[in-house]
């Protein structure tokens, strides 16, 4: 018994608490994902190397010496400006198409092979650190968290708050939950659709921006980050409901859960597999996801 | 109450007027070809075969096993444009089954036997049981899902090949034997022989083309254009769309696998990639190129992305931005491919002529 | 024929179908009126397969085939058309025939090479000549006019050999005189299946059923012959009198 609960306290307890923090950070990753899924009907495949654009944008920010602060802010705004650049040219023609989810799936498939060559082109294969804001250890009850871990949870976990304040408790997300409903409905209230989309665009790539610069200092930056975490996005995607926003943050920890917690006792690719595995079994007894998608609760 | 999922399309607008067509009207044409002219197909089919044949006494050995490379990726190419020009189900992860293919044969050429035949049989019995029990889950997510969740499927099945040592880990399984083929008591194919291998794997490309054509040009073939013209409207003619989708996704899967069966043999290696995105990206991009719906097209698209990806090869190492440059050009400005470009082209100057 | 018990469908809170019940009579035009949000699509997307009920039944001459998949549906002979024109827009008009009618011909027969599956060929011509389509055979359903489109959604049906056939408004965004011409096309089908009847067109419904049943909010009002409907005080003063008031 004595043997058991140390062994929870000692290897158990800390590995939750890594992969709570890992899933708040999937979670600000998937919640752009599925915020622009649940109101364009857009996968968008490039998100995952949006948030390694981030990553470097941050690497390099921090590089020149404007410090990690700015980073922090820098940093979503650029990558958001990326990705509306992306829906202004790219997406944009191709939603009045009768398969735009097709299409544009496509679309961003390609942009993900250019981005993530470009990455390459310019900062090479090699993996870059990027210093942590701060460093130092918090523990309590003998469990030892390193301070910046902490200060992502935080700061991610504000920015999933802050989402869901936006769209359930705002006019412009009424605006927007509305849209994800009947587009031509909105639209003859006379409100520009196309810049609530743009805006949403905008806004989930930011958030993949900001997962960027958050993991840098923990898991560092090379180019193919963000192929490897998409993935695991679009597993929390799927399992949550596409287009549904508590179901993104709850399958993001559920999944980080599942993942971090099997990496315990099996290889960390088996426990990727056994991931994919969660999410085929959901797909199979709730084929739609858990949740509901936006505007349809 | 219904899915609001994408908006009510209007009637679609007529799709025969020589109007100037915006990138959308483009966009349904290749998906919704006007009555196929199967006499242009044909003759552009010949056309192909033609140079096929003659190929390797116009190029040399390196280009010949090129040619074969892009066959092999043809067959692969050709598994996408089953899924996405019939059943309308785009898959992301076709790799899953040339690496699946490819690494079976290289393990039971190291290990097991040096028959072709055993081998087959093996891949193919493979690939039906993972083919069907991931399309049974794939399909009935339906939509979008779909793609998400092949790409898924073929990315974990490149981690597991990455990671685990007993299948070469991240180096991947080398010197993997030629074996003799016997086709007939005392007839054998011998593939050391670059002619020999070159026209056996034309061959089988043409088998496959003809046969998949066949088999699309049936009852079967016409319930799948009804389930890509409009899944939702099928079920209520009395099919059960699963069924169709599952078999087209079956039969896709053994194309694919074709190309992984013979590449141990061509190249002598397999690595993790062969599972990876970039094998099924370039299936996608290879069907995209040639134009979607034309199982032609693919096959032309594959040789056209192989040799230009070698040509850049000798300039730059920058495979992906190729890839993806051809990848967003043809999705945004020729999305029926350069089939149907030529078909364009050969419209505005039947119309300008008289 | 066809016959529906306490059947019940909520979405969220809205109650949209409320312990109905009726009957179909065999060979019979049976009409299913209301106003707006009155709940006849619901019912009718809940018989054909498209919805499931919460709770309740539906019989189709006996068999109970509630909650059955539409494609089940089909085969037992039930057919419906769509309020929204709902066909294989990109395939030619022969073609949406023949599929309706090759679903009849047994699926070992799927593998024949198109040109020589004969019999839905000839079944596809018969109905495209009965419903006036020969000249539209070969033009893109998405090419037609509105009119010709809801032409080819009943000749669909009817390829399908129905028991029952199911029409959702379909005279729906047509002109006055085309409105006329369908009416005299379903009238010609009366007496080949049992009909049930979603329509807007009250002058339509009155002339073509030869019973009625008025639902509102979610709930049967009303059911009788057409004259009794018309005579009714009770559906003049929720629908006819809302709506109809010169009725």
């Amino acid at each position: 018994m004595e043997d058991l609960l140390g062994y929870l306290h000692v290897v158990v307890l800390p590995q939750v608490i890594d992969a709570l923090i890992i899933g708040v950070a999937l979670a600000l990753v998937a919640l752009g994902l599925t915020l622009i899924f649940g109101l364009l009907d857009v996968i968008n495949l490039a998100h995952g190397d949006l948030y390694m654009l981030g990553g470097y944008a941050a690497f390099m920010l921090v590089g020149w010496g404007a410090g990690y602060w700015s980073a922090l802010v820098l940093v979503p705004i650029l990558v958001g400006a990326v990705g509306w650049a992306l829906e202004e040219l790219g997406i944009r023609p191709l939603l009045p198409r009768a398969d735009r989810a097709i299409v544009t799936l496509l679309l961003t498939f390609g942009v993900s092979l250019v981005l993530r060559d470009i990455a390459q082109v310019v900062w090479g294969t090699e993996t870059h650190a990027v210093a942590p804001a701060f460093t130092g250890i918090v523990s309590f009850a003998e469990v030892f968290v390193p301070t910046y871990r902490l200060f992502v949870f935080g700061i991610a976990l504000i920015a999933i708050f802050a989402t869901w304040w936006l769209v359930y408790r705002t006019r412009l997300g009424a605006v927007l939950r509305a849209t994800a409903v009947d587009p031509s409905m909105v639209a003859s209230f006379g409100i520009p659709i196309r810049w609530v989309y743009g805006l949403t665009f905008i806004y989930g790539c930011g958030l993949a921006g900001l997962a960027g610069v958050l993991l840098s200092p923990i898991y560092a930056v090379f180019p193919t980050m963000g192929h490897d975490f998409l993935v695991m996005a679009f597993a929390v995607v799927i399992v949550g409901g596409m287009g549904s926003i508590i179901g993104a943050v709850v399958a993001a920890l559920l999944l980080a859960q599942v993942q971090g917690l099997a990496s315990l006792w099996i290889p960390p690719v088996w426990a990727e597999t056994l991931v994919y595995g969660v999410m085929l079994l959901v797909l199979v007894a709730r084929p739609g996801g858990l949740f509901n998608r936006l505007g349809e609760a | 109450m219904l899915q609001p999922s994408i908006p009510p399309v209007e009637p679609r607008p007529s799709l025969n007027t020589a109007a100037k067509l915006n990138v959308g009207d483009r966009l349904l044409r290749a998906l919704y070809p006007p009555r196929a002219n199967a006499w242009q197909l044909r003759w552009l089919g010949f056309a192909m075969l033609v140079l096929a044949a003659i190929f390797p006494w116009l190029g040399g050995p390196f280009y010949t096993r090129l040619a074969i490379e892009s066959f092999l990726f043809g067959a692969t190419a050709l598994s996408v444009d089953i899924l996405l020009g019939y059943a309308g189900l785009l898959s992301l992860g076709q790799a899953a089954y040339f690496g699946l293919a490819a690494y079976i044969s290289a393990l039971m050429y190291l290990h097991v036997t040096q028959s072709f035949w055993l081998v087959l049989v093996a891949v193919v019995t493979a690939v039906a049981v993972f083919s069907l029990v991931l399309g049974a889950v794939a399909i009935r997510a339906k939509g979008v899902y779909f793609a998400l969740i092949t790409f898924g499927a073929a990315e974990i099945l490149s981690k597991i090949a990455h990671n685990t040592r007993a299948i070469g880990g991240s180096d991947g399984l080398i010197g993997i034997p030629v074996p003799r083929i016997t086709l007939l008591p005392g007839v054998t194919i011998d593939l050391q022989n670059n002619f020999v291998f070159y026209y056996a794997v034309l061959g089988v490309l043409v088998l496959i083309y003809i046969g998949t054509r066949r088999i699309l040009d049936s009852g079967f073939g016409a319930v799948l254009r009804a389930i890509r013209d409009n899944s939702d409207r099928v079920p209520y003619l009395g099919y059960n769309s699963f069924w169709y989708k599952l078999l087209a996704y079956i039969m896709a899967a053994q194309v694919a696998a074709v190309g992984g069966l013979i590449y141990p043999l061509l190249r002598g290696f397999v690595a993790p990639h062969l599972f990876g995105f970039e094998v099924s990206t370039k299936a996608v991009v290879m069907s995209l190129v040639g134009g979607v719906g034309t199982l032609l097209g693919p096959l032309a698209g594959s040789v056209i992305v192989t040799f230009l990806e070698s040509a850049v090869g000798s300039y730059t190492e920058r495979h992906l931005l190729v890839l993806g440059v051809i990848f967003i050009v043809f999705v945004m400005f020729l999305p029926d491919g350069l089939i149907g470009l030529a078909r364009r082209l050969s419209a505005s100057r039947g119309k300008a002529a008289p | 024929m066809i016959k529906v018990r306490a059947l019940n469908k909520a979405f969220g809170g809205l109650r949209a179908v409320r312990d109905l019940s009726f009957e179909a009579l065999p060979r019979c035009v049976t009409s299913i009126i209301g106003p707006n949000g009155a709940g006849k699509s619901t019912a009718f997307n809940l018989i054909a397969g498209t919805l499931q009920p919460d709770s309740g039944t539906v019989e189709l001459d006996g068999r109970d085939i509630t909650g059955r998949a539409p494609f089940a549906l089909a085969r037992l002979g039930v057919a419906r058309s769509f309020q929204i024109t709902n066909l294989f827009f990109g395939l030619s008009t022969f073609e949406n025939v023949r599929l309706a009618c090759q679903s009849l011909e047994r699926r070992s027969s799927y593998l024949v090479r198109l040109d020589r599956l004969a019999r839905p060929q000839a079944c596809a011509r018969a109905i495209l000549a009965e419903f006036g389509l020969q000249e539209r055979a070969n033009e893109l359903v998405g090419n037609l006019s509105h009119g010709d489109q809801r032409r080819v959604e009943i000749a669909v049906c009817m390829a399908l050999r129905p028991r029952l056939l199911m029409l959702d408004e379909p005279t729906q965004g047509m002109s006055p005189s085309e409105t006329a011409e369908f009416d005299a096309l379903i009238k010609s089908l009366t007496g080949r299946a049992t009909i049930l009847l979603i329509e807007h067109d009250v002058d339509l419904v009155m002339s073509l059923s030869d019973h009625v049943i008025v639902m509102h909010q979610g709930e049967k009002l009303f059911e009788g012959t057409p004259d009794r409907v018309r005579a009714s005080p009770l559906v003049r003063e929720a629908y006819l009198g809302v709506d109809h008031a010169a009725v």
